[in-house]
């Protein structure tokens, strides 16, 4: 009965982690015999511009793009905690994209954002611009955390809604009775009661993005100049589709400890969290 | 934030008031973009986006998309629905079993399966499709529908496991001695007594499965070569934008296209797809 699935998950998933870690130390072009170079292409990943320059868009998309998430799905989750026909109307609205491909949504946003687009063409009617949403070098970077912003907030919207229908309304209540305000509420008792969610939320947001890859080809495709080109991207079209293979599964080996560790983080506090609910 | 009006008092905030027009029309404007421009024709795209002019409007865009010989979104559905249809199928029949029998046993050995699997849920895919590449080749399914399913198969197979096996535990044990009396072996007690009770964790699995597939771009991009001639939905209007990004009149009803079944699915569906979606992403 465990056959099938240890089998298939076996050699789709556990094999290949095994054969990238014997590539990433051989210098191979995908035909011809791979010669053994040791940690070379360990070393390359600190000294290629390229990939250098990916993993700081990594870090940056993701730190920005999770913190926004999480500070828009905690100011919205606020406003739409109650249950009425309104609020779950405005949460299934922030929430749709979710549902929705990140390549698609990419390139809708390329097609309003872009030199070219709906808010360009506009733009130039009133005698503006055109701005460089996915043409200037930072901005474009700026515009890719935004509109991975506006597909993931809805996320968590509904990650801190669940959250915040579980703190008592009692406690609530005494608090007003004791003449604090809305504001003091949500800082002193609302939020504190909720951290586990709202820590969960963020290395759920981060181990997403570290990984992003649909919605950077789709929006940018790596651009302006490689601006917008993160790891995942570097992997698969300049190393891999390049024939460097041999580099490629080393940046996909280093991927993954990343994407591991951020994984091991989430484990070790849902842990934690869960004996502190059970006692 | 000010301070909140007295209870009782039924007037929103006004900063409730901006926040909720922001966001319904940050969330809406994309979506309402999307729709007028894909009955307009390129001249009135580029000229004023976001107006809709009743007197030339057109279907014909839309039409073009439709019987598009190439790169066509709608013919693309049909493959990605066999292939959402095959690995939940294929997902079920393998992470079920394989679920009871970790739920079930006593031994570590077999406990210790369930941290093997989840080790499957730290690894991306963007990753792991490098050298995947190069194991299909060596077992001749490289370039194969067959390799893409078994590759999708195995990425449902951790999260699917891991919530079949919290939910199977919720099943008590006396339930499998009276169909072990009854003489059911284990593989029929499974299918006959214990996955039936387990609905609510099989409907979770299959949103979340089919939604992840349906909309999965980087495993039938690299998997399958552009000369297989199979597409996605995601494949197939990446192929399409490449070649005809610039004219409008085929981007507009083409993405309309893609988008079109999911958000259909979901505003029937939404509870369902929220609550499944919420579930996988807090326990796997």
């Amino acid at each position: 009965m465990l056959a099938p699935a240890v089998v298939v998950y076996t050699v789709m998933t556990i094999v290949p982690v095994v054969v990238a870690l014997y590539l990433s130390l051989t210098d191979w072009n995908g035909f011809s015999a791979a010669a053994f170079v040791g940690l070379d292409n360990y070393a390359r990943l600190f000294d290629d511009p390229d990939t250098t320059r990916a993993g700081v868009v990594t870090v940056i998309v993701a730190f920005f793009g999770s913190v926004g998430m999480l500070g828009l799905g905690l100011v919205y989750a606020l406003q739409l905690k109650e249950r009425n026909w309104a609020n779950s109307f405005f949460r299934t609205l922030a929430y749709y994209p979710h549902v929705i491909s990140s390549l698609i949504l990419g390139f809708l946003w390329s097609a309003i954002l872009g030199t070219n687009g709906a808010i360009n063409n506009t733009l130039a009617d009133l005698g503006i611009g055109p701005v460089g949403f996915l043409f200037d070098e930072n901005l474009a970077v700026i515009t890719l955390v935004g509109v991975i912003v506006w597909a993931g907030f809805g996320f968590n919207v509904v990650l801190f809604v669940a959250g915040l229908q579980t703190v008592p309304r009692e406690l609530v209540e005494a608090a007003q009775i004791d003449g604090a305000s809305r504001r003091q509420i949500n800082r002193r008792i609302v939020i504190p009661m909720i951290a586990p969610v709202v820590t969960v939320a963020m290395v759920l947001n981060l181990v997403g993005l570290i990984k992003v890859y649909d919605i950077v080809v789709s929006l940018t495709d790596g651009g302006p100049a490689g601006a917008t080109e993160t790891i995942a991207y570097v992997i698969l079209t300049k190393s891999f589709a390049g024939t460097d293979v041999g580099f490629a599964t080393a940046q996909a080996v280093a991927l993954m400890v990343a994407s591991a560790a951020l994984s091991v983080v989430v484990t070790a506090l849902r842990n934690r969290q869960d004996r502190a609910a059970t006692g | 934030m000010t301070p909140n009006p007295r209870a009782g008092a039924r007037r929103p905030s006004p900063v409730r008031v901006a926040l909720l027009t922001l966001l319904f029309a940050v969330m809406t404007v994309p979506v309402y973009l999307l729709l007028v421009n894909s009955f307009k024709s390129q001249q009135d795209i580029q000229n004023s986006p976001f107006s809709l002019p009743f007197g030339r409007i057109s279907l014909d865009y839309l039409a073009a998309a439709v019987q598009s010989p190439q790169y066509n979104v709608l013919k693309s559905y049909g493959f990605t629905l066999v292939l959402v249809v095959a690995v939940d199928l294929l997902c079920i029949l393998f992470a079920g079993p394989a679920a009871y029998v970790i739920a079930r046993s006593l031994k570590r050995r077999t406990q210790f399966l369930l941290l093997f699997f989840l080790a499957g849920t730290f690894i991306p895919a963007s990753a792991l499709i490098v050298p995947l590449i190069y194991v299909l080749r060596a077992i001749g399914l490289d370039n194969t529908v067959a390799g893409l399913i078994l590759h999708d198969v195995a990425m449902t197979l951790p999260v699917s496991i891991f919530l079949f096996v919290g939910f199977i535990r919720t099943v008590p044990r006396d339930i499998d001695h009276a169909a072990a009396i009854d003489g059911a072996g284990r593989l029929r007690t499974y299918w006959q007594v214990i996955f039936p009770l387990t609905r609510p964790a099989v409907i979770t699995v299959l949103i979340l499965n089919s939604i992840g597939i349906w909309n999965d771009f980087i495993s039938p991009q690299i998997l399958l070569s552009p000369g297989s001639g199979t597409y996605t939905v995601t494949t197939a209007i990446y192929a399409g934008i490449s070649q005809y990004s610039t004219d409008m009149t085929k981007v507009f009803p083409n993405l309309l296209l893609a988008v079109a079944p999911v958000i259909i699915f979901f505003v029937y569906m939404q509870r369902h797809i929220i609550s499944g979606l919420t579930v996988g992403a807090l326990k796997g």
